[in-house]
């Protein structure tokens, strides 16, 4: 065969056509750049099911592809979601729920009272906030395909709020099919009734998650506010992008290849400020409050009087301005409740307003009966907040004479040890820190960290008869003026047995391109319904 | 030599075994939670002890191995904790980036190094000769990571030529694949073009310094013929040697340049489950790259009866 330039061109453009061939057809596949979102956040998702978890990287994904019956709105108000119509009876003790019209999973089924039942029952047996109410709940029962109804033995302020709630895990409905699933075990198939499906051929698990419209959702009427309203979707797709590493992640904002970036850290903000196609929003209002958590467990923490010495000797602007510098992101936080929450209030907290005390600090560890045994403190240094308030902390008890053993670890590591009970000679420890959402702060049932009911409650098993009655009163309350009242004789206590105390409360400015707008500001939930891009 | 190398491959199983037994003892002896990592910040401790019940990791030490290596013998590296995916699935979907990457960057850093080795023996004691051993310092001192912030930066972000992060597969195109592989291709092999620089001139000296060179430049065989054809040559053997050494420079390298770019390929892989201890990808990887790294070691021997006729197995 007598090989001409015709026939090189011709096998030449074959050859590009079946190369090229995979890449066009994907292209076609693909929605348009214009309405797709290429978004990184803290961290990736550890697993597709949000009642098994209480991962808020999960609950972002919840938040795509499940939808919940009622939605806290703007206001901190819970509104109806799936819910239609609604109604309590005269005494207070059923609830009457109706989903609404049109309401439908992934899969083509409609969303029935069978899935909701199922669904309630497993997410309660997992949520602290759900628990608290299952254990005044007599039934919960499908009446027919549309309407169910929560039967109460006694009155519950709550029920609406804890259907609501934002705070992990997230009250999402499920299919009957995995809502049947045993609470104590995962679910890995991903059918939902949101605004979002999950694109399974496109996800990467660890790369990339790819969520595309939804385009059998009914959206609510109502304007969007909060998680509650209209969720309308105006993006074909959203993809959340795992990207680790800040430094890129604040490059690649900068360089157009993704839109969005939850967390830049605050040392590289000015970097972000002065671009013009770049904006900084704060989405979540209520932030973060920064715990350190003391061990009731053991010496010198077991005692109240070594605890109240923190409050003296802890000064929160300190540990702001270390890992902020004078940023308007940061402030302190005297409330129990943390700042800007309904519940936030000044009762008993004279320890702040008298500024850091070293002398009635160091009387009270003296009174507590310091013996100058180590305290060990662990550090989690791969987390940059939680690892300069360890070393602030570290300083100030050692400005007081204590002798403090720092331990550094990486946070998976501080994970492991917390759970230790042993003494903090033999692998427990004295004092960790962390951090939790300000709105989840602001509810003293919903937060796992706010219970002190001894061995039962969260790391460092604070334990105080009072602090429980009175948050079973302020649950049972029947208005919100009421649970003000309590919210603070409840502080009024905790400042004086401290389960905990805070170093400061922050808000994570969020960076995006100028192209992005409408986010819905949302507490612990990063909304993609609403959103416009252009 | 088929009979050296079935030994070969034999004698790669007692190693394969203590990889296996070292890994394993070494994650499970180190702290950390993936159960707790699992259940979020928020999670109580019984539901953290729920969840370490349900992936078996309250089982005692030595039954946790002795399941792992039963599957292992079948060929089965087990399932991610988080994903539930099996491994060999989870290391096939991310191969692609590591496997081109891995490509490039040997291509480019023998392509330079030996350019460079070689320029610089031909020009020893001179200017070239020094600002090439600068050069080879200098790639060996900087961390991979300051290199590819900076290559960011420049390339990226201040000239807009090439994108800062990511990864296209090779079946959406050449020039996109390449696009997003130059930086990150650089970035990692510069370590390795000092390295096999520095050998390539090191040894390139001694060969010039041999009788036979010196009777092939009597003989007026022309320089770059001498050089390229006689000395190369015959200083093939430590070159290759260096280069099969330096895969193990390349994995580590792929860890963290895979990071800094944001390539989702098997070092990510690896990384993120060490932050999240998921052992069974940890200990699947680890195997992996083990087991290649012994087979590149065999690869390189063998090369030697090619580029040497004397060597005989």
């Amino acid at each position: 065969m007598k090989i001409t330039r015709r026939t090189a061109l011709q096998g030449g453009i074959a050859t590009a056509a079946v190369i090229a061939a995979p890449s066009i057809v994907r292209a076609q596949a693909k929605p348009s750049a214009a309405r797709t979102v290429r978004a990184v956040f803290h961290g990736d998702i550890p697993t597709y099911d949000p009642i098994w978890t209480t991962a808020n990287m999960t609950a972002y994904h919840g938040g795509m592809v499940y939808d919940t019956l009622f939605g806290i709105d703007g206001k901190q108000q819970p509104q109806p979601q799936m819910v239609g119509k609604w109604g309590v009876s005269d005494d207070k003790l059923t609830y009457t729920f109706e989903l609404r019209d049109g309401l439908k999973w992934t899969d083509g089924t409609p969303v029935t009272s069978a899935d909701v039942v199922p669904s309630l029952k497993r997410w309660a047996a997992r949520d602290g906030g759900g628990q608290h109410m299952m254990l005044r709940v007599k039934d919960i029962a499908a009446k027919d395909a549309k309407t169910f109804t929560i039967e109460l033995k006694e009155r519950y302020g709550l029920v609406l709020e804890v259907l609501a709630k934002t705070s992990t895990p997230v009250c999402f409905m499920m299919r009957k099919k995995e809502a049947e699933t045993d609470p104590m075990q995962k679910i890995d198939q991903v059918v939902g009734s949101g605004p979002f499906k999950l694109n399974l051929d496109e996800t990467k698990p660890g790369t990339q998650y790819v969520y595309d419209r939804n385009p059998d959702y009914v959206p609510r009427a109502d304007a969007p506010s909060g998680i509650a309203g209209g969720k309308k979707v105006n993006l074909e797709r959203v993809i959340f992008v795992n990207m680790p590493d800040a430094q890129t992640a604040v490059a690649a904002l900068q360089a157009g290849e993704i839109d969005f970036y939850e967390v830049p850290p605050t040392d590289l903000l000015p970097q972000l400020e002065g671009d013009k196609n770049i904006k900084i929003e704060v989405l979540n209002s209520l932030g973060n409050v920064g715990q350190i958590r003391p061990n009731f467990l053991h010496p010198p923490f077991n005692n109240e009087k070594a605890r109240q010495a923190l409050l003296y000797l802890v000064k929160q602007s300190d540990y702001m301005k270390a890992s902020f510098g004078d940023s308007k992101y940061a402030r302190t936080c005297p409330s129990f409740f943390g700042m800007g929450t309904p519940m936030e209030n000044d009762a008993n907290t004279d320890w702040f307003k008298g500024g850091q005390n070293l002398e009635k600090a160091k009387a009270l560890f003296k009174e507590a009966g310091y013996d100058g045994k180590p305290i060990v403190l662990m550090q989690a240094t791969n987390i940059a907040i939680m690892s300069n308030t360890a070393q602030i902390l570290a300083q100030e008890l050692r400005q007081v004479g204590l002798n403090v053993q720092v331990e550094a670890m990486d946070w998976s590591n501080v994970v492991q040890r917390r759970s230790n009970k042993s003494p903090p000679d033999q692998g427990g420890w004295n004092l960790f820190i962390t951090w939790s959402g300000g709105s989840a702060i602001g509810n003293p049932i919903l937060l796992a960290a706010h219970a002190a009911t001894g061995d039962k409650a969260w790391f460092g098993w604070p334990s105080d008869s009072l602090h429980e009655e009175l948050r079973t009163k302020w649950a049972l309350a029947g208005t919100p003026e009421e649970r003000k009242q309590i919210a603070q004789q409840i502080q009024a206590n905790a400042w004086k047995f401290v389960p905990q105390l805070y170093y400061g409360q922050w808000m994570q400015p969020a960076a995006m391109r100028t192209n992005i707008n409408n986010l819905l500001p949302v507490a612990e939930i990063i909304p993609w319904w609403n959103v416009t891009k252009g | 030599m088929t009979a050296y190398i079935a030994r070969r491959l034999l004698s790669m199983l007692p190693v394969m075994v203590l990889v296996a037994l070292f890994v394993f003892l070494l994650l499970h002896i180190a702290p950390g939670d993936p159960a707790a990592i699992i259940a979020g910040d928020n999670a109580t401790p019984d539901n953290i002890a729920q969840i370490r019940k349900a992936l078996g990791l309250d089982e005692p030490i030595w039954k946790q191995f002795l399941v792992w290596v039963s599957s292992l013998v079948r060929g089965d590296l087990g399932r991610s904790m988080f994903w539930n995916d099996p491994v060999t699935t989870l290391i096939a979907q991310r191969a692609e980036p590591t496997l081109s990457l891995a490509l490039t960057t040997l291509i480019f850093a023998i392509v330079i190094a030996i350019t460079l080795g070689v320029t610089a023996a031909a020009k020893a004691g001179t200017a070239i000769d020094r600002i090439v051993m600068g050069f080879a310092v200098i790639g060996f001192s900087v961390p991979v990571f300051v290199v590819g912030y900076l290559l960011i930066f420049v390339f990226a972000i201040y000239l807009k030529w090439l994108p800062v992060q990511g990864y296209t597969p090779l079946s959406e195109g050449v020039l996109p694949w390449l696009r997003n592989l130059v930086l990150p291709s650089i970035a990692l092999g510069l370590v390795y073009v000092a390295l096999i620089a520095r050998i390539t001139r090191a040894t390139m000296l001694d060969v010039l310094a041999e009788d036979y060179m010196r009777t092939a430049r009597a003989k007026g065989v022309a320089p770059r013929h001498m050089l390229l054809k006689h000395a190369l040559k015959n200083a093939a053997v430590p070159i290759v040697t260096v280069i099969g050494i330096g895969v193990a420079l390349l994995i580590g390298g792929v860890v963290i340049t895979e990071t800094v770019f944001n390539i989702p390929g098997v070092g990510r892989l690896v990384v993120d489950a060490i932050a999240r201890r998921d052992y069974p990808i940890i200990q699947g990887v680890i195997m992996v790259f083990s087991g290649i790294y012994v087979l590149v070691n065999l690869v390189v021997d063998m090369s030697y009866t090619l580029l040497d006729p004397r060597i005989r197995y």
